[in-house]
């Protein structure tokens, strides 16, 4: 009988010191709106696997610690099955229902814009990785009483990124090309976000002094040798595969076969994926990952962290770099709330983002957010050497202090 | 005159898969009455498994003909679990086929993942002939074509098969009547489309990659194909192929590049409003009874 009053009472004691931890660790509620189906699940993964990544470095370091409160993220994470109307969805039932503190996601402008329509005024912040938000993030939105004052751009101006891969891209081919190249044609999918990127990237180019050629192939093109065809008939000196990994990675074989340039430039084709598929050119090409390489970083920052992000089990494939667009502001965020002491006041959270910086990984320099909620980081553009499908020459490239002449920076 | 020559012959080549996929749909909706919208993802099928097979060591060849015998395969249980419940409901098939084409993509990210599928070029060889390049992986999968539409023109025109299977078309109930196993044929016919499906497959993931989401594209086109050329008629549908792929090929030559998809459609519009039945003719499709 003794017995089992002491067992009685170390049960007793047990719980109590379990529903002591349990109240001491709160949860903070942060939901995910990432394509887990649908035709943007490559991006839409990605969101999902440095959310899970950064959610479980962050609670097995001991969690947030904000006043006298320890609080472990809870993820929330929904699928917007490359739906607008699911994202707008996902968003009502985070923001109304489920009431998350904060909202990463999603791929494309479109969705991001619509799902800040239902985070603004709910005071929940969001973090969204597309340039685009460029044109619409100004005076007006971010102000206090602004629709995007709780919304932050997490991937750098289409015109900085734009102005350092161009003279990235020139510099590395130059030194390869018998003649400086002059001519340009830069390849694009014709869909909203290949007309806005484009349009920037075509700028760049022309500030540093090319001939440009703007050549749009439908969205969803697999046979580009009709297209490619016209441009060999062009005579450029860089074909530039913009922005699309899958369709440059269709169209690029096909080009080395038809002899097109000699020269290539492939947006977001990261090495890694160059490498894995064998792809191998006797010409020049160059390649620049959104926003950085895991194929071949000089950043040990970033090998580490990629490492650990594929042995969460993520897939890798051309988008997987995008995860970076995410990532770091896990721990941003969070040490803003340790800075602010309390995880319901939004208004001084996004104030503590905007005067604060935090060191991540995608960049050695400490992020910052201008005031218009938007970060800065260089871009990585590498060269793979002829006849090699594994010898990359790598350099980071600064973005410009201004946008180039004709380009409004919007 | 060189890239003009190049873009004619681009044209060829970019029609091959597409009249493959055409003939499979020609078969299935004009002869079978079945709309099978999951065509698209039985080729993406034959693509995937062809990767698998390649990858696992498999010469292409033998890869083509086991993607081919697994889509054929996965046609035969379609048909028997799901397209024989509609057949006298042919817009049910229609929606149903829809839904089986979402469950495809879906179930192959799971087995592999989303990201896109290639091979090696099995050949790997360009030839030049007179300043134009020809890739030969391409003037092989011609080839093929060719020959696949020679066999199904033949089976279908000449064979007791054939005629049995038009004599179903023109009327069940009669041939039916005449001892003709009507169901049976439509399961060969559906079996036998899902068979090209899963060769054109494994010959278009042979020139370019392809994705999970790679068969909801290419469906568009098969349709076209089979509706342009007439449904059911296996002519018509090479004379489908070679017309979106010649306007294909020369207007994104030198027309405005971006629209290149714009201008096969508007062909196929302008061809069923001045022809109906396709320009070599054919059946009127799945009929509701």
């Amino acid at each position: 009988m003794r017995q089992l009053g002491l067992g009685l009472a170390v049960a007793a004691a047990g719980l109590a010191m379990a529903l002591q931890t349990a109240r001491a660790d709160e949860e903070l509620p942060i939901g995910v709106i990432a394509a887990q189906s649908g035709s943007f699940v490559s991006a839409g993964n990605t969101i999902v696997g440095a959310a899970n990544l950064a959610a479980q470095q962050i609670n097995d370091a001991g969690g947030i610690k904000v006043g006298d409160k320890t609080y472990k993220i809870k993820l929330y994470i929904r699928d917007n099955r490359t739906d607008v109307n699911v994202s707008i969805a996902a968003a009502r039932e985070l923001v109304n229902d489920i009431g998350v503190k904060a909202i990463w996601g999603t791929e494309t402008h479109d969705f991001s814009v619509s799902m800040a329509k239902i985070t603004g005024p709910a005071k929940v912040l969001q973090f969204s990785g597309n340039s685009s938000l460029g044109a619409v993030l100004d005076d007006k939105a971010v102000a206090d009483d602004g629709w995007l004052h709780y919304a932050f751009q997490s991937e750098p101006q289409e015109w900085q990124r734009s102005g350092s891969t161009a003279k990235g891209v020139l510099s590395l081919l130059t030194p390869q090309l018998k003649s400086p190249p002059k001519h340009s044609v830069v390849f694009v999918g014709n869909d909203a976000t290949g007309q806005y990127l484009s349009s920037h990237y075509v700028k760049a180019l022309e500030a540093e002094g090319q001939k440009v050629d703007l050549v749009r192939y439908p969205p969803d093109t697999t046979d580009f040798s009709p297209l490619l065809t016209r441009i060999k008939g062009m005579k450029p000196d860089i074909v530039h595969f913009w922005y699309n990994g899958d369709s440059t990675l269709t169209a690029f074989p096909q080009a080395l076969k038809l002899g097109v340039a000699p020269s290539y430039f492939l947006f977001g084709v990261d090495p890694g994926i160059y490498q894995e598929r064998s792809l191998k050119a006797d010409v020049p090409v160059t390649l620049s990952c959104v926003p950085v390489c895991w194929g071949s970083s000089p950043f040990p920052e970033v090998k580490q962290y990629f490492d650990k992000y594929f042995g969460l089990g993520a897939a890798k494939g051309p988008q997987s770099s995008v995860s970076l667009l995410y990532y770091d502001y896990f721990f941003w965020y969070a040490k803003a709330l340790e800075t602010v002491g309390k995880i319901d006041d939004p208004d001084a959270v996004v104030a503590e983002l905007l005067k604060s910086d935090y060191k991540g990984v995608v960049s050695p320099v400490p992020l910052v957010f201008n005031k218009h909620h938007q970060v800065t980081f260089a871009t990585e553009v590498c060269m793979v050497q002829p006849n090699t499908s594994d010898q990359f020459k790598c350099a980071v490239e600064q973005p410009p202090a201004a946008p180039p002449p004709g380009d409004n920076g919007g | 005159m060189d890239i003009l020559l190049q873009q004619l012959v681009n044209s060829l080549s970019v029609a091959s898969v597409t009249i493959l996929i055409g003939i499979g749909i020609t078969l299935i909706f004009g002869l079978a009455g079945i709309v099978n919208f999951a065509h698209g993802e039985f080729l993406m099928v034959g693509g995937m498994a062809t990767w698998f097979m390649v990858g696992a060591g498999m010469n292409f060849f033998l890869a083509l003909v086991f993607a081919g015998l697994l889509v054929g395969a996965l046609g035969f249980a379609a048909e028997r679990c799901l397209f024989r419940f509609t057949l006298n409901r042919p817009m049910n098939g229609f929606i149903m086929s829809i839904g089986l084409s979402v469950i495809l993509q879906h179930a192959v990210i799971r087995v592999f993942n989303e990201f896109q599928k290639s091979i090696a070029d099995p050949v790997g060889q360009v030839w030049t002939i007179g300043g134009v390049d020809i890739i030969a992986m391409r003037a092989i999968v011609v080839a093929i074509t060719a020959v696949i539409v020679a066999i199904t023109y033949f089976g279908i025109s000449r064979s007791r098969y054939g005629m049995a299977l038009r004599a179903s078309v023109s009327d069940r109930d009669t041939a039916e009547l005449m001892g003709i196993p009507v169901r049976r044929y439509v399961t060969g016919v559906f079996i036998y489309g899902s068979l090209l499906a899963g060769i054109g497959g494994a010959l278009m993931i042979s020139l370019f990659p392809i994705t999970p989401f790679t068969g909801s594209v290419i469906i568009i086109r098969g349709f076209a194909v089979s509706l342009i050329g007439g449904l059911g008629n296996v002519g018509g549908a090479v004379v489908g192929g070679l017309v979106l792929g010649l306007v294909d090929g020369l207007s994104a030559g030198y027309g405005y590049p971006e629209w290149t998809d714009a201008y096969s459609l508007v062909v196929m519009i302008l061809i069923l409003v001045l022809r109906p039945q396709g320009l070599l003719g054919g059946t009127l499709g799945p009929k509701a009874s």
